[in-house]
């Protein structure tokens, strides 16, 4: 079987993220012993920013899996994922436009919602699927340093991260459905991540920043319960969807 | 006015439009179009750029939805995306951009995505008549060849209407010919074709039917006969030298309608306009006439869209 051009696409886009994404779990992973021996001298380092502090001093209280989510989730996906998000749905409509193929691409017998679903869901997939399969490898690198977590909880941790990343990348997807410069696009989405995290680092304002749904106090409360927020869920989850009826209908109006 | 409300017969093979309406902005692109087109025969769209040649095809294959108006393609009504309408037809973009990085076989199957399998089969046959190397990338593709893969994917599919935006645009003459050639072919075979072309040469030697656009408005609706009759009354006479006022004041004669000199090349060319098709009894008198030097060049039977437009529609600005 052939893969299409677009699959081949994020096929590739997918295993790179997985790669490194695995990559940079496994490390810090294997750097557990050698970080939980350390945590007095890190939390000292860490003092001068209180964002900072409050997170090794939750690492500090709840131990390995407080690490684990703030290596893998708060760290890995949040960064990766996030760029990896925003890099896949900028091109995805208004790559089109600007190379000149937007006509070509819309003129074939196929309805513009398919053909924004199918480059929506592939993306998706591309940004998501790594996210949990990296994930389900957690118990067994922390085997390796005889540690132990349930895979049941970091589902529930991975599924939350998986719609936050879902959002980030729905907002994008609905902004190249409406625009032609992919790299405009890129860049103010990106701005917009950097800007809410440097929001979530400076106490005063760190409520305010959606980086405060996945970060490490977030996913603990997720770990204690055993359950997802339901209203940060079903926040996600509205955005979600609402971004992508909001990406299907600027299609269906543009101008090719 | 409101256009009056579609038909509800039925008319494979067919384009009915009326009050088609579009603008971009401030500018009006299409001004109330009201049209039928086959079943069958080839009908040429002409017009300059910028004349709403394009977004009369993209409005009626559902790219572009009008802003009134209506359009009834193959028995369907054009409604939302186009989709359904665009199943039963081909439509071949004007711009050619392609994905350079595909291969040209992998983009014939990428264009033909939503057809059935035979049509692959038919486009891959037509692309070896054409001599394209389909196992190359697009990307080494030249214009002309792009434009063929192109052709090759319209063609391909059995439907009863084809609707291809400037199709020999970037073809040497004998390509040109040969798909000429295969579009007549597929008119008599039934099918129904809209061309667009702003090339008033090309088109005429294979419409049936030629409309005329001009900013967004249909300022003519002829046969290529009656073009062809048009044509045979113009005489382009080439000077080596400027013609004084004097010279030019001696074309004037019996047999002549009026004459225009070209203001582009300082009055060496001058287009004449007699009065019969046989242009033998103007060519005498010229020959006749002490004063005037022998034309470098004479050319009779052309006649370029902008001379028809400026000379016969008085459209100017072309």
């Amino acid at each position: 079987m052939r893969l299409s051009r677009d699959a081949r696409n994020y096929l590739v886009y997918g295993i790179a993220l997985f790669v490194v994404l695995e990559a940079l779990l496994a490390a810090a992973i294997f750097w557990w012993p050698s970080f939980e021996e350390n945590t007095g001298a890190l939390k000292l380092l860490a003092a001068p920013i209180p964002m900072l502090a409050e997170q090794l001093n939750l690492i500090d209280a709840v131990g390995v899996p407080a690490y684990v989510v703030a290596q893998h989730f708060f760290k890995g996906c949040n960064t990766l994922g996030a760029t990896a998000a925003v890099l896949l749905a900028m091109h995805a409509v208004a790559g089109e436009a600007q190379r000149g193929t937007m006509e070509l691409w819309l003129s074939r017998p196929i309805s513009r919602r398919r053909l924004f679903t199918e480059r929506y869901l592939g993306g998706l997939a591309a940004v998501v699927l790594p996210v949990f399969l990296t994930t389900f490898t957690i118990p067994m690198l922390l085997g390796l340093v005889d540690e132990t977590m349930g895979l049941g909880n970091l589902t529930l941790c991975a599924l939350h991260q998986s719609l936050f990343l879902a959002a980030l990348y729905s907002a994008t997807m609905w902004l190249s459905a409406m625009g032609s410069q992919p790299l405009k696009i890129g860049f103010a989405m990106l701005f917009l991540c950097i800007a809410e995290f440097a929001m979530y680092m400076v106490a005063t304002l760190t409520d305010y920043s959606v980086f405060r749904w996945v970060d490490i106090s977030s996913y603990a409360e997720i770990l204690s319960a055993q359950s997802l927020n339901g209203p940060r869920t079903a926040t996600l989850v509205a955005v979600n969807v609402l971004a992508y009826v909001g990406g299907v209908r600027a299609l269906e109006r543009r101008v090719p | 006015m409101t256009p009056a409300a579609p038909p509800t017969t039925h008319t494979a093979g067919s384009i009915l439009t009326s009050g088609l309406r579009r603008s971009f902005g401030d500018k009006q692109a299409l001004k109330g179009i009201d049209l039928e087109i086959g079943p069958g025969g080839i009908t040429g769209l002409l017009g300059p750029n910028g004349s709403g040649k394009s977004t009369f095809m993209r409005c009626i294959t559902g790219l572009i939805r009008p802003d009134g108006g209506w359009a009834r393609v193959d028995g369907l009504d054009v409604r939302g995306d186009g989709c359904d309408v665009r199943a039963r037809l081909t439509y071949s973009p004007g711009e050619l951009h392609l994905y350079g990085e595909m291969r040209a076989d992998e983009h014939l199957r990428w264009l033909l995505r939503g057809r059935p399998a035979q049509a692959c089969t038919r486009a891959f046959e037509l692309a070896e008549q054409f001599d394209l190397p389909l196992a190359h990338k697009v990307s080494g593709y030249s214009h002309g060849m792009k434009r063929q893969l192109c052709f090759a994917a319209a063609m391909a599919p059995q439907v009863r209407l084809r609707i291809l935006d400037e199709i020999t645009d970037g073809l040497d003459p004998s390509r040109r010919g040969q798909v000429l050639e295969a579009l007549r072919e597929d008119a008599d075979n039934g099918t129904t074709l809209l061309l667009s072309s702003h090339h008033l040469g090309e088109v005429d030697r294979a419409c049936d039917r030629m409309v005329f656009l001009n900013e967004g408005q249909i300022i003519a609706d002829e046969s290529p006969a009656s073009v062809l009759e048009r044509t045979s009354k113009l005489v382009h006479l080439t000077y080596t030298e400027s013609l004084t006022p004097q010279q030019l004041a001696q074309l004037e004669g019996p047999h002549t309608d009026r004459i225009q000199p070209s203001l582009s090349t300082n009055s060496k060319r001058v287009s004449v306009w007699i009065r019969d098709t046989d242009p033998r009894a103007f060519l005498a008198f010229l020959a006749e006439q002490p004063d005037l030097p022998s034309p470098r060049r004479i050319e009779y039977g052309s006649l370029s869209l902008s001379q028809m437009y400026t000379d016969i529609y008085g459209v100017r600005g072309i």
